[in-house]
């Protein structure tokens, strides 16, 4: 027999507490592990448009109130010499969806002959560019819809736009993008766009945001300060930022979801604190007078203190485990597909979130459990028995 | 620590509640010879389980000396009472203590898991143990399926594990029918036979438990009133534990 075993032993003492306590744990911790997961790939994402190098340029007052198209020229004419600036790429937001679905896809309108080039991390080989060139229906999709939707490279698919004028719209299918970035992104030309709104008496040629591919950082920064110097006290002020500030605001339109996140992370690791350390006081109260007889046949403090601290630890460490590798099984298995945040649509458990939470939930057995434990290690053996008598 | 020989001298043992001050001990001189079984007796209140706490090194005095063999226990920090407790002295309680989720031969495992020793050496620790108190056959069960008076005998299985030199009892035969009282007490006196020769003290309000003791010691308001050497007695039923 051990210490580690007379621990384990003591954990039996009331199963179903036990149990509830290690629930009051996993459940908590399976929804954390998800969260986590999600703020991975955020992150990952963030990583990557930072290496992309795109400026998103738009009206200042608002990403809905439209740009003219001639300011596209405009922004190239900053920068003639192509000194930081390799090219811009209006972009205007369709909100088309699938006849007879309900979800709305990021479906965004790109100009033909820059898309390419600013958006070359779609991965478009020369055979795609080509298709993408010849066929004014062309489109790339992200994995998302076209997993969601059965849709390979070749299809004609139609979207219905959920804004005046409804346009239906039918596209080919150039591209599948495989890249988390892009997983929830339906880009198609611009061009075919217009000539739809113009047929339908709809004079429109403008955009929601160009999106200017810079060489480098520096030239990005430089272009940012250029192009909103130039517009400054004008009809078309316009607000640049680099794609992560701009994913950020975009994001934080629809509710500030990452900070709502981390909120509820918090919140919810303070209850489990909270429910732990009652369960491990009241454990602790229930067992007063057999600590004092540990104590009183030759326990030392810390030693008792040790004992009560890893109990909480342990059942901390059993419910996580019970929370996380079941989540983590579950979403590697089935990843989380449908989600739409930003460009993210599926989330999969990264062995970070799944060690992060297990870390934390670890750390928060130990919290709950260092007053009680404190509590027995300065617990007096004489005065604990004398309330027997 | 050889025979165990106890002596205090002019102990006074003060409590302090809500800044008054209790006296419970007053100014006690006390020897106990090696080998001696005494009983502490006296009205709730009359200092006998404090005595026992002083002279277990679970308590300190406020003022006076507590000597058990060779150690002072008046001079040693609180880690070095527990580490002393933990070799030198067994503790029986009233209501026995044992830990529900272990069984009898765990519960008396318990105190050796505090020294470096082999598993085999413990397991033969523990058989002895239960042996002397009779369990043997009970060894495997949990605290749950055992009687009041086996739980209370795994509990002084669990007291002289360690081969300590001196018991100190709290009432140990409160919370038993007089016919298990009796088969607690008669294994009290197996232990302190020279056979085993283990220095007793024990406390109890019960004049039959009482006069199982060589000695009996009265106390009344934390002073020692009366101290009785009692004739010897031979343990009828402890044939049955040799």
């Amino acid at each position: 027999m051990t210490i580690t075993y007379v621990l384990m032993q003591n954990l039996k003492r009331n199963p179903l507490r036990s149990m509830l306590t290690a629930a009051a744990f996993a459940l908590p911790m399976a929804v954390f592990v998800a969260a986590i997961s999600l703020v991975v790939v955020l992150v990952k994402v963030a990583a990557h448009n930072e290496q992309e190098l795109r400026l998103g340029v738009r009206q200042k007052t608002s990403l809905t109130n439209l740009l003219p198209e001639g300011m596209r020229r405009k922004i190239e004419a900053l920068d003639p010499d192509r000194r930081h600036l390799r090219a811009v790429c209006g972009m205007r937001w369709f909100g088309g969806r699938v006849p007879d679905t309900q979800n709305t896809l990021t479906s965004l309108a790109a100009d033909a002959d820059t898309f390419p080039v600013v958006y070359s991390d779609v991965g478009m080989t020369p055979e795609d560019a080509a298709k993408w060139s010849a066929d004014r229906t062309a489109c790339v999709v992200g994995t998302g819809p076209a997993e969601l939707y059965g849709w390979k490279a070749g299809d004609r698919v139609t979207l219905e736009s959920t804004v005046p004028p409804y346009l239906a719209l039918e596209f080919r299918i150039v591209k599948i993008m495989t890249n988390t970035e892009r997983s929830n992104v339906f880009y198609f030309r611009r061009d075919y766009l217009e000539e739809s709104y113009q047929a339908m008496g709809f004079a429109s040629s403008r955009c929601n945001i160009f999106w200017v591919k810079c060489s480098t950082a520096e030239g990005l920064r430089t272009m940012q300060t250029q192009i909103d110097q130039a517009f400054a006290n004008s009809p078309e002020e316009t607000k640049s930022e680099d794609e992560n500030a701009f994913a950020a605001s975009f994001m934080q339109a629809g509710g500030d979801i990452p900070g709502l996140m981390r909120t509820m992370a918090i919140v919810v690791v303070c209850i489990i604190a909270l429910v732990a350390g009652n369960t491990m006081m009241m454990s602790f109260r229930e067992r007063i007078r057999e600590l004092a007889v540990f104590k009183a046949i030759g326990f030392q403090s810390g030693r008792i203190f040790t004992i009560v601290l890893a109990e909480s630890a342990i059942l901390a460490l059993i419910g996580s485990l019970a929370g996380v590798l079941p989540t983590a099984a579950l979403l590697t298995l089935i990843p989380l597909r449908g989600l739409r945040m930003g460009p993210i649509s599926t989330v999969e458990v990264s062995p970070v979130a799944v060690v992060v939470s297990i870390v934390i939930a670890l750390m928060v057995g130990l919290a709950a459990g260092v007053w009680p434990a404190y509590q027995a290690m300065r617990l007096r053996s004489v005065d604990a028995l004398r309330k027997i008598a | 620590m050889g025979a165990v020989e106890i002596e205090l001298k002019d102990v006074r043992k003060v409590y302090h509640k809500d800044r008054i001050e209790i006296p419970v001990l007053e100014g006690l001189n006390l020897t106990v010879n090696a080998g001696e079984f005494v009983v502490l007796m006296g009205p709730s209140g009359s200092g006998k389980s404090t005595l026992l706490h002083l002279i277990g090194g679970l308590d300190s005095p406020t003022s006076g000396s507590v000597r058990v063999g060779d150690a002072h226990l008046e001079r040693m920090t609180e880690r070095e009472l527990t580490s002393w407790r933990s070799r030198h002295v067994g503790f029986i309680f009233q209501m026995y203590h044992l830990v529900p989720v272990l069984t009898a031969a765990q519960n008396v495992e318990l105190p050796l898991l505090l020294f470096r020793m082999s598993a085999a050496e413990r397991r033969k620790r523990v058989a002895t143990a239960l042996d002397v108190v009779g369990l043997t056959d009970r060894m495997d069960h949990r605290p749950n399926q055992l009687s009041g008076g086996q739980e209370q005998r795994v509990a002084i299985a669990r007291a002289i594990v360690t081969d300590p030199q001196l018991i100190l009892a709290d009432e140990p035969t409160g919370d038993l029918d007089a016919e298990t009282s009796e088969e607690i007490l008669n294994l009290l006196n197996v232990l302190n036979s020279p056979k085993f020769g283990k220095t007793i003290l024990m406390v109890t309000h019960d004049p039959r438990a009482a006069s199982h003791g060589k000695r009996q010691l009265h106390l009344d308001k934390g002073s020692l009133y009366s101290d009785v050497a009692v004739g010897p007695r031979i343990p009828a039923v402890a044939a049955s534990f040799n």
